[in-house]
């Protein structure tokens, strides 16, 4: 393997790691608080939203093996932003039809988009609840990057993989397991490090914590090159 | 909550490092390789799971099933890399031998590397940050590895990426490997929460996790030896969560003749 392919490997890793860590901190996770209807977003963590979308990100972005890059990265774009949509859509129905309540949110009084106020409809001792407009248009844009961040990563192993001699002795789809396998890894590596730069909880773009981002951007770039440095241990090269 | 350990942390270290290892080293046997090796999985997770329980005890403010699959993405890349490492450099071809301690030692560089991230650059107050990422990591890999061994027959290279890869089977261990290992701490967390009990869980789970293992290796490692592991995992399943429940049954008594929670708490 030539240095400019390392090299290129080494960019789209680093590129997709920073895509998914970035767009952790644009999805309305709302933890044990929202799962009570007693905060904004739907009520799980990080890891599981992020796990939901980019998953099936994943397997939209697999389904365009051997296509050029930013086409695998589309598709796992398209596939996470269909799962969070979903996602976000049946939690806002149980919220709303089960629970009862109005979606409000609480770090905006007037909903950025759609000029609505939200302060009226907050339940009092509640960090609002629901997902509003603002945080589901918020968590599009997160699946979105992180969609595409974990095709990218996908698209990079798997180039590599097909081409490293490591594979020559061994099945043909070991390559795309290990591309698969790989990229979830360095999916959940940088999720959960910008769920721990995040503290759990935010709402979106509007929200304060958002304003972290730039640490959480430098974690996971940090992190995805250490990965990086390690998948060219794993198919040599150098 | 370190005060009521009645097992130490270091002594369940060695207990996970050593026994996975053995487990790993002693899979390429014939008919209770397998076993064996499965066996040095359960080491490895129920090490895992003290290491969960003492970080996981500060709040990380994300749950603690984050920290798993953390944990775990951070041990497939690792010890794959840790096997496939003497194949991709001839220069390290002699190294063969010692590959699962190589995807041990990887994994432990990338959780230290994640470890200082979260504390220096994130800025996590958690002094035990650092150490508990590389043990739970650690912990992850020789899971990974010895359950992995156990279906592929060795941990050869070729034959993990053959029979555990290609088929996706490591997907599965990545999952199950990581609710083995978190699930004990996220089932029993809570005011008395205690380690015996926590460790009991754990070893339930662990032993699940091989009964899986076990119908997994019937695809490869032959008849008899899967329904070897199968069998035994059931066993040690049945009394595990038999004193998980006990224990948990003497738990709640306590709490309910009194009508108060136990003093253990802080």
């Amino acid at each position: 393997m030539e240095l400019i392919s390392l090299i290129i490997l080494v960019i789209f890793i680093v590129a997709g790691g920073v895509c998914i860590g970035g767009g952790v901190h644009f999805i309305p996770v709302g933890g044990a608080p929202a799962a009570m209807s007693t905060a904004t977003g739907v009520g799980t963590g990080t890891a599981m939203l992020a796990a939901g979308a980019g998953l099936t990100g994943l397997i939209t972005a697999a389904s365009m093996t051997g296509q050029a890059w930013y086409l695998v990265a589309l598709a796992g774009a398209v596939g996470a932003m269909l799962m969070m949509g979903i996602t976000m859509l049946i939690a806002n129905f149980v919220y709303i039809f089960g629970v009862g309540i109005v979606p409000a949110s609480s770090k905006a009084s007037i909903d950025p988009i759609t000029k609505l106020d939200q302060d009226p409809y907050k339940t009092p001792g509640t960090e609002g609840h629901g997902v509003p407009t603002v945080c589901f248009v918020s968590g599009i844009i997160g699946a979105l990057l992180g969609g595409a961040g974990g095709g990218l990563v996908y698209y990079a192993v798997d180039s590599f993989a097909s081409a490293s001699t490591v594979l020559s002795g061994v099945d043909a789809t070991a390559a795309a397991g290990l591309a698969a396998i790989v990229s979830v890894g360095i999916f959940f590596i940088n999720s959960v490090a910008a769920s721990y730069n995040i503290g759990g909880t935010i709402e979106g773009f509007h929200d304060p914590k958002f304003k972290r981002i730039p640490k959480g951007i430098l974690a996971s770039a940090i992190m995805s090159l250490v990965a990086a440095i390690f998948v060219i241990l794993m198919l040599g090269g150098i | 909550m370190a005060e009521s350990n009645l097992l130490n942390q270091n002594n369940l270290l060695i207990l996970g490092i050593v026994g996975g290892l053995i487990g790993i080293y002693l899979s390429g046997l014939s008919t209770i390789g397998g076993l064996i090796s499965c066996l040095g999985g359960i080491c490895a997770i129920v090490w895992g799971a003290d290491a969960i329980r003492r970080v996981a005890s500060y709040g990380l403010g994300t749950g603690v099933p984050s920290i798993g699959y953390m944990s775990l993405g951070i041990a497939t890349v690792g010890s794959i890399a840790g096997l496939t490492a003497v194949l991709a450099f001839p220069a390290l071809g002699g190294l063969a031998i010692a590959a699962p301690i190589l995807g041990l030692i990887f994994t432990m560089i990338i959780g230290a590397c994640m470890g200082l991230v979260a504390v220096k650059i994130i800025g996590m107050k958690i002094p035990i940050m650092v150490r508990c990422t590389v043990e739970i990591a650690g912990a992850a890999s020789l899971s990974i590895l010895a359950f992995s061994s156990a279906v592929a027959g060795g941990f050869a290279a070729a034959d993990i990426l053959n029979y555990v890869v290609a088929p996706g089977f490591i997907a599965l261990f990545y999952i199950m490997n990581c609710m083995a290992i978190q699930h004990p701490y996220n089932a029993c967390l809570g005011p008395n929460e205690e380690q015996t009990r926590t460790l009991k869980c754990a070893a339930s789970t662990a032993f699940l996790a091989m009964t899986i293992t076990g119908i997994i290796a019937l695809s490869h490692a032959g008849v008899v030896p899967a329904i070897l592991i199968l069998i035994v995992g059931l066993c040690g399943w049945y009394v595990s969560f038999k004193a998980f429940l006990k224990a948990s049954y003497e738990a709640a008594a306590s709490v309910k003749w009194t009508g108060l929670w136990p003093k253990v708490e802080e």
